[in-house]
């Protein structure tokens, strides 16, 4: 055999062997262990302490702005505003975490710069953002909501009235606003509108009955649109609906998407912390599972277990 | 991804905990992924440092000449149908020596550069050259037997 025969044998090796069980219940224990231990009390009390090593003033000064088309001022001090016309953008470091990019027909000012707390106000226009840190640290206020970084990326636009839309495309964002609180997750998106805070969020590839059900608060229609794919819209539609609804809506989502062991009927109605979360948590690993092993292999939206 | 992991260790049990380790670690990392490639590709390298840095922080065993646990493994692929040589193939890559095995797989099988692989696996240039030059030359002499 010579080097190019070799090679071609090498070429014709398959790019994919299954594994001879299958390996998820493990990572899922595995990670269940992790997120019910305290795993983020040592993040937290890493943060806490560096940013009492840093000082509270550690990104006070000003944050570079980078003119990506267009010409503008070159940082961004507390209280600044960046402004983009038609033809420009530009792209804003966030402290030492992040940036962002100010696309065009934006309106953005600093609020905040401090090494635990990084601020910016959308007044109106469309923004992408990356941030790399520990969850709560980088902060976008809107006209409708303030849009918290839970470690991830996303797109927001927004009107100045508050009409606007979040697309999240890695990790997971927390809007809040009107009293409302969404975790908007990778591959999801949630709507926003004046006067009305955020909608319910929703998968990129929900049908169109749902999104419209949605928008229109139809519950029953919601329901019946539903696929195990959209158990984070259930899930939240659980926690909008009144408490007459509410049984109507933990059935359908329990059918759809069965919950976690330690999760029951009783407390998911009354609205439970723990179990809402330990739900929460559940249907996120699905569609993590689901997110990473597109086109690689096919998952029941239902369990997250491999599709016989 | 579980492939790679099982190409990279050359050993069933090992690529399974690898295959595990990352996918945990791809969770906890998740917010590290900045879109800026794709996410096979960030999904891709993270598994190869998983499997590294594995080797690295493992007490070393003596230069292994084993063949996989359970060589049958090797023949559930997807897609076109293995035939004998590749099955032999797997069997032989899986049986080189550590440092040829890993620079084998991750330069002709994965597609890696030499720069690339010393990044990851904290070799020089010259000495993945050298690696892959050994396997080749390793794996040829024994499909010819």
């Amino acid at each position: 055999m010579n080097e190019r025969e070799l090679l071609e044998a090498v070429g014709r090796l398959p790019k994919s062997i299954e594994p001879p069980r299958d390996l998820w219940p493990g990572i899922a224990a595995r990670l269940g262990r992790r997120w019910q231990r305290w795993y983020w009390l040592p993040l937290a009390a890493a943060a806490a302490l560096a940013a009492v090593l840093i000082g509270r003033g550690g990104d006070r000064g000003a944050w570079p702005v980078t003119w990506l088309a267009g010409a503008g001022p070159a940082s961004l001090r507390v209280g600044e505003w960046v402004e983009t016309d038609a033809s420009s953008r530009a792209l804003i470091s966030v402290g030492r975490i992040g940036q962002v990019e100010v696309r065009p027909r934006t309106r953005i000012q600093l609020l905040v710069a401090h090494s635990d707390e990084h601020r910016l106000a959308l007044a109106h226009g469309a923004i992408a953002a990356q941030v790399d840190t520990i969850p709560r640290l980088f902060f976008v206020e809107t006209p409708v909501g303030t849009a918290v970084d839970l470690g991830c990326a996303y797109t927001l636009e927004m009107d100045s009235l508050g009409n606007g839309l979040l697309h999240v495309t890695a990790g997971e964002v927390e809007f809040e606003g009107r009293g409302v609180q969404v975790r908007v997750p990778m591959g999801a998106v949630v709507v926003t509108r004046a006067g009305a805070g955020p909608g319910i969020p929703y998968v990129e590839d929900a049908p169109e009955g749902l999104r419209r059900a949605l928008a229109a608060s139809d519950v029953r229609g919601a329901l019946a649109a539903a696929r195990p794919d959209d158990g984070i819209s259930l899930w939240h539609l659980l926690q909008r609906v009144d408490a007459t609804q509410r049984g109507a809506v933990y059935d359908r989502l329990t059918a759809l998407v069965p919950p976690p062991e330690g999760v029951t009927r009783a407390a998911a109605l009354a609205l439970d912390r723990t179990a809402l979360d330990a739900y929460w948590t559940h249907i996120q690993r699905i569609l993590f599972r689901k997110g990473i092993l597109r086109g690689v292999r096919d998952i029941d939206p239902r369990t997250g277990t491999r599709m016989r | 991804m579980y492939a790679l992991c099982l190409r990279l260790t050359g050993d069933a049990g090992a690529a399974e905990e690898r295959t595990q380790d990352v996918f945990v670690r791809a969770w906890d990392k998740l917010r590290s992924f900045r879109g800026e490639s794709l996410f096979s590709s960030w999904l891709h390298r993270l598994a190869v440092n998983v499997v590294m840095n594995e080797r690295r922080t493992t007490i070393r065993r003596e230069q292994r000449v084993t063949p996989v646990a359970a060589p049958e493994v090797l023949e559930r692929g997807h897609g076109e149908p293995t035939i004998g040589l590749g099955i032999d193939l797997e069997r032989a890559i899986a049986a080189l020596p550590e440092g040829a095995r890993e620079v084998f797989v991750l330069y002709d099988i994965e597609g890696y550069s030499h720069a690339e692989i010393g990044e990851m696996t904290g070799i020089a240039e010259g000495t993945s050259k050298a690696q892959l030059f050994r396997a080749r030359h390793l794996l040829r002499e024994k499909l010819d037997r």
